[in-house]
């Protein structure tokens, strides 16, 4: 079961409300198999446009992020399930960026064009194409005819 | 005349012999002054991107930090020639901020003003290379 994380986009409502469609979501998740490893609240705060959603424009809005781990075939079904509640404003899913060791390559980026790679790649490769301002057709390629304009 | 030309030869000649004779000791005898195999000290250290630099992995959920790489007066993401980060983390930054511009943790057309005052991570004026406009 991957992991995915959902951002949830709420809208503002009292407590027992809130409670309630926090529980109703997570039900979803379970009823599919679901599990929940962390709900982070983010906070009640205005949103930076304002957002139509079931009929109502919401300008501020509570935010949270569920932190599952589902089955892949799950998460359309859970999107469907949660583009239908009114209580939902907004809701994106993603999958949890993996932790991959890079070094940066910035001094390499820096280099003079003629010493960086990409530069070196690119004139190799026009190098090997025909120039076609100095390229001259031979008649004697087997066309009996001149295919360009005179 | 002779004379002269003995004496010559003798003050000439000498301290050839002489110093050959001690460049031949020095080699043997003064062997720990010899060069010794090093990297070469003068080297500059290695530039390194701000995020590589402090080992940060931009984050949607961290839209301040992101922030800072948007513009102003646009909303815009400023490009690699401004804010001078390295290929891959230039492009998890675009990423990400499209990702929380998605989400509604940040504005598409501007910047939050909130977070206006914080520090500058780069100077649009001076970017690396020059700009296309």
């Amino acid at each position: 079961m991957p992991s995915y994380e959902m951002a949830m986009i709420i809208r503002a409502m009292p407590k027992v409300e809130l409670k309630n469609a926090l529980m109703r979501i997570s039900n979803g998740i379970f009823d599919r198999g679901g599990i929940i490893r962390k709900i982070e609240n983010l906070g009640y705060r205005p949103l930076p446009y304002k957002t139509s959603a079931h009929g109502l424009v919401h300008k501020e809005a509570i935010f949270f992020v569920f932190k599952i781990d589902t089955a892949t075939t799950v998460v359309s079904d859970l999107k469907e399930e949660y583009s239908r509640d009114v209580d939902v404003v907004r809701q994106r899913v993603f999958k949890v960026n993996e932790e991959s060791e890079h070094a940066c390559t910035l001094e390499t980026e820096l280099l003079p064009p003629a010493y960086r790679k990409e530069v070196q790649e690119m004139i190799k490769m026009g190098k090997s194409q025909v120039n076609r301002f100095r390229h001259k057709f031979s008649y004697n390629s087997g066309l009996d005819y001149y295919p360009f304009q005179k | 005349m002779a004379l002269m030309k003995r004496l010559f030869l003798k003050i000439v000649y000498t301290p050839r012999a002489l110093t050959y004779n001690v460049r031949h000791l020095s080699t043997e005898v003064a062997h720990d002054d010899s060069p010794v195999e090093m990297e070469n000290p003068f080297t500059k250290e290695k530039r390194q991107c701000i995020l590589c630099k402090f080992n940060i992995t931009p984050d949607y959920k961290n839209y301040r930090l992101l922030s800072q790489f948007q513009s102003p007066y646009t909303g815009r993401i400023y490009g690699r020639h401004i804010t001078g980060l390295c290929q891959t983390k230039q492009a998890a930054v675009e990423r990400e901020i499209t990702k929380a511009q998605n989400c509604a943790y940040m504005p598409y057309y501007y910047k939050d003003k909130t977070f206006f005052k914080d520090p500058k991570l780069f100077d649009p004026e001076n970017p690396i290379r020059s700009h296309r406009f």
